[in-house]
């Protein structure tokens, strides 16, 4: 069902449009229709506070995401706009300082590591670091060797040219620093090229940063002692934030909150019609809230507005509110899902709450797992309130596996406990063809409930004589096949011929009802009901792997021992994924058939979603 | 003989069914790489694309159908 709505046309002049704005946001029932510009009125413009609201909006929302805040229920009482501001622009200088300190500090941090890094690479020389600093008279070169035999190749090299130089080495990493005259500069670099030597400058080392004195190892130390400093005050940042965080949490998100309900009613001029001195809004309202509403605007307006109001005609856009008992409303998420069915339409919700448990049901048909499953969807329900209404379906599907299992006699997958042999209506692992036969029999009345419920869709938006020629024509072929079958087979008395009648005669309505597109989807007739076959395979599937699962324990338990044990996995992890398979499995494919073979029977959809103004989303 | 009759009923509805599920797989692998490739565009189309996904489905089921028609030959 759907909640029967109405056109509403308020106008007035602009003095009283805040009011009027104001009275619609508390109402939240107004779905507006936005205006778009032409010729008679363009949109009207933001209330002025809107660039103001806006802004600090902005910088609210930056603060919310700089101090990683997560939604929640805020519990702050918001004064006014400009207490908003002002505590917002305190919060924003403490965390930007406080930011900014973290930034200096991890650019510090990054600095000292360089160093560290050179550091490093001369502790194994035994030098006191000032003796890197650059001479007049020497060339320091420092980096990597090759191999060790390449260092005395060096040293040997160097000797024949000149005896101004000296070279330590570090042996572990093969890292050298060579101090050589400097006229003999370019001379030991062409060896050091020929020795395969690889340059590292060591650049950070004329840091101010660093005390040169002492050895690279007592500098390593220092800077060490300095780095855990930086961490220390590092941590101290961003405690700092951390508490900033928490204190003004609920002052954030109050403030987030109430700005953009300000922001909503200040803009909501521009969804709407307007000349130089009045307003025009066009929308829908449930017409069972549409005397009070009409009263209540009145009183904002001072009287000062006009409301008139109309039920919808044919071709309007109607928005769609659904309307469904509380049993029945889960089934709603179904619809959402899908497409919201258009004003004139059948809403399919009561029809997916009548036979979707059943389908799930039929193919997850088991009474241990329908148990466990509704101890599982029972504890989640709890767990997770936002998806309530998915749970209460999988709750009301479970149930119906439970009255299933006990149809088919079946304790996971057992049909014995004991010697007790569980009594059945019908066997699932012994009746696959009565199974196959029930599933077809359930596709053929969905499908021709289908059809029953397009006839009365097209009847009510086209008339009797489309809903003849595009949905009765169905009927007709199904009247003619089923003659046809009888008679070939024998069982009535009559010349197949009948039956051909009634088909082509068929096939001509449909042909003048949907044109060709009619002809081309008759096979979809004998494949949509072979598709109800599911309802049977996905259980045939499940009871096999909990039989071969059965089996295996017991296999395990005939040996006895330890193997007991094993025996007791094999049922928990092969009965877990079962059920996970045939939970997935069941889901999908009833929602599947409802979807697709039902549904193209009868729904199109499309509809907008009823949005009142004023609401927040998912109310 | 009997045996080798049996052999054969069990290989060819091995095959309906396999054959079957690897056409469904391989349809459903296109539709389902398009659908998400719509879905990221626009997030409502869920419900249309489950369908789309879905519907090749139905050859599988069909697959098997054949498949327990034909063993029910052996008995």
């Amino acid at each position: 069902m759907l909640y029967e709505m109405s056109k509403i046309l308020v106008t007035g002049p602009k003095k009283v449009q805040e009011n009027v704005i104001k009275e619609l946001h508390e109402l939240k029932i107004l779905h507006i229709v936005e205006h778009s510009k032409n010729e008679l009125a363009d949109i009207g413009q933001p209330i002025e506070t809107a660039g103001k609201l806006s802004e600090i909006m902005v910088k609210v929302r930056a603060l919310i995401n700089s101090l990683g805040i997560k939604k929640s229920e805020a519990n702050y009482q918001i004064i006014d706009v400009l207490g908003i501001e002002r505590k917002a622009n305190l919060i924003n200088e403490a965390v930007n300082k406080s930011n900014e300190e973290l930034r200096r500090i991890e650019e510090l941090k990054s600095k000292h590591l360089e160093i560290l890094n050179e550091l490093n690479l001369l502790a194994g020389i035994n030098l006191p670091l000032e003796a890197f600093e650059p001479y007049n008279s020497l060339a320091i070169f420092t980096g990597y060797m090759h191999d060790l035999n390449d260092v005395s190749y060096l040293k040997g090299s160097l000797s024949k040219e000149t005896g101004k130089f000296e070279m330590l080495a570090d042996d572990k990493k093969i890292f050298i620093a060579l101090f050589v005259d400097i006229g003999k500069k370019e001379y030991a670099a062409n060896i050091l090229q020929k020795a395969d030597f690889m340059q590292v400058n060591l650049s950070n080392l004329g840091s101010n940063m660093l005390d040169r004195s002492g050895s690279a190892s007592e500098s390593i130390k220092r800077i060490e002692l300095q780095m855990r400093k930086l961490d220390y005050s590092r941590e101290r940042s961003i405690n700092r934030l951390e508490k900033l965080a928490d204190e003004n949490k609920n002052f954030l998100l109050a403030a987030e909150e109430f700005l953009s309900n300000e922001l909503e009613k200040a803009e909501a001029p521009l969804r709407f019609a307007a000349t130089k001195n009045a307003f025009l809004i066009k929308g829908w309202v449930p017409t069972e809230q549409l005397n009070s509403a009409i009263e209540n605007l009145n009183n904002a307006g001072k009287n000062k507005i006009f409301i008139c109001s109309e039920h919808a005609k044919l071709d309007d856009k109607v928005p769609i509110k659904l309307k469904n008992e509380k049993y029945s409303k889960p089934f709603e998420f179904f619809i959402n899902m899908y497409s919201l069915p258009t004003y004139r339409e059948i809403d399919p919700t009561f029809f997916m709450f009548l036979t979707y448990p059943i389908f799930f049901g039929f193919m997850l048909g088991d009474f241990g797992y329908g148990i466990m499953s509704f101890a599982l969807f029972y504890f989640l329900k709890k767990k997770i309130p936002k998806g309530a209404a998915l749970f209460n379906v999988l709750l009301l599907s479970s149930a119906a596996s439970i009255f299933f299992g006990l149809i088919y006699g079946e304790f996971f997958g057992l049909e014995e406990l004991g010697n007790f042999h569980i009594p059945s209506l019908i066997s699932r692992s012994h009746g696959i063809f009565e199974l196959m036969y029930i599933s077809v029999g359930i596709g053929i009345i969905h499908v021709n409930w289908g059809l029953a419920a397009g006839f009365a869709n097209v009847l009510k938006v086209h008339g009797v004589k489309r809903a003849i020629f595009e949905k009765a024509s169905w009927f007709v072929l199904e009247v003619g096949i089923l003659l046809m079958v009888l008679s070939y087979m024998g069982i009535i008395a009559i010349s197949s011929l009948i039956g051909w009648i009634f088909f082509a005669a068929a096939v001509g309505m449909l042909y003048k009802g949907e044109g060709i597109r009619g002809i081309i989807e008759i096979p979809t007739l004998l494949t949509n009901t072979l598709s109800y076959l599911r309802l049977m395979a996905i259980g045939l599937s499940s009871v096999s792997i909990s039989v071969v699962v059965n089996e295996m324990a017991e296999g395990f338990f005939h040996e006895g021992g330890v193997l007991i044990f094993a025996g007791i996995l094999v049922l928990l992890i092969g009965h877990v994924l079962n059920m996970i398979l045939g939970l997935f499995g069941s889901f999908l494919h009833s929602l599947r058939l409802h979807y697709v073979e039902f549904f193209s029977k009868f729904f199109e959809g499309g509809a907008e979603k009823y949005k009142p103004f004023g609401a927040k989303e998912g109310l | 003989m009997a045996l080798e009759s049996a052999g054969l009923i069990a290989i060819s509805s091995a095959l309906a069914v396999g054959i079957s599920a690897v056409a469904a797989a391989i349809a459903e692998k296109e539709i389902g790489s398009a659908a998400i490739g719509a879905m990221a565009e626009k997030e409502e189309l869920f419900g249309k694309c489950l369908i789309l996904t879905v519907i090749p489905e139905t050859i599988v089921i069909f697959g098997l159908v054949v498949a327990i028609l034909i063993l029910n030959l052996a008995k």
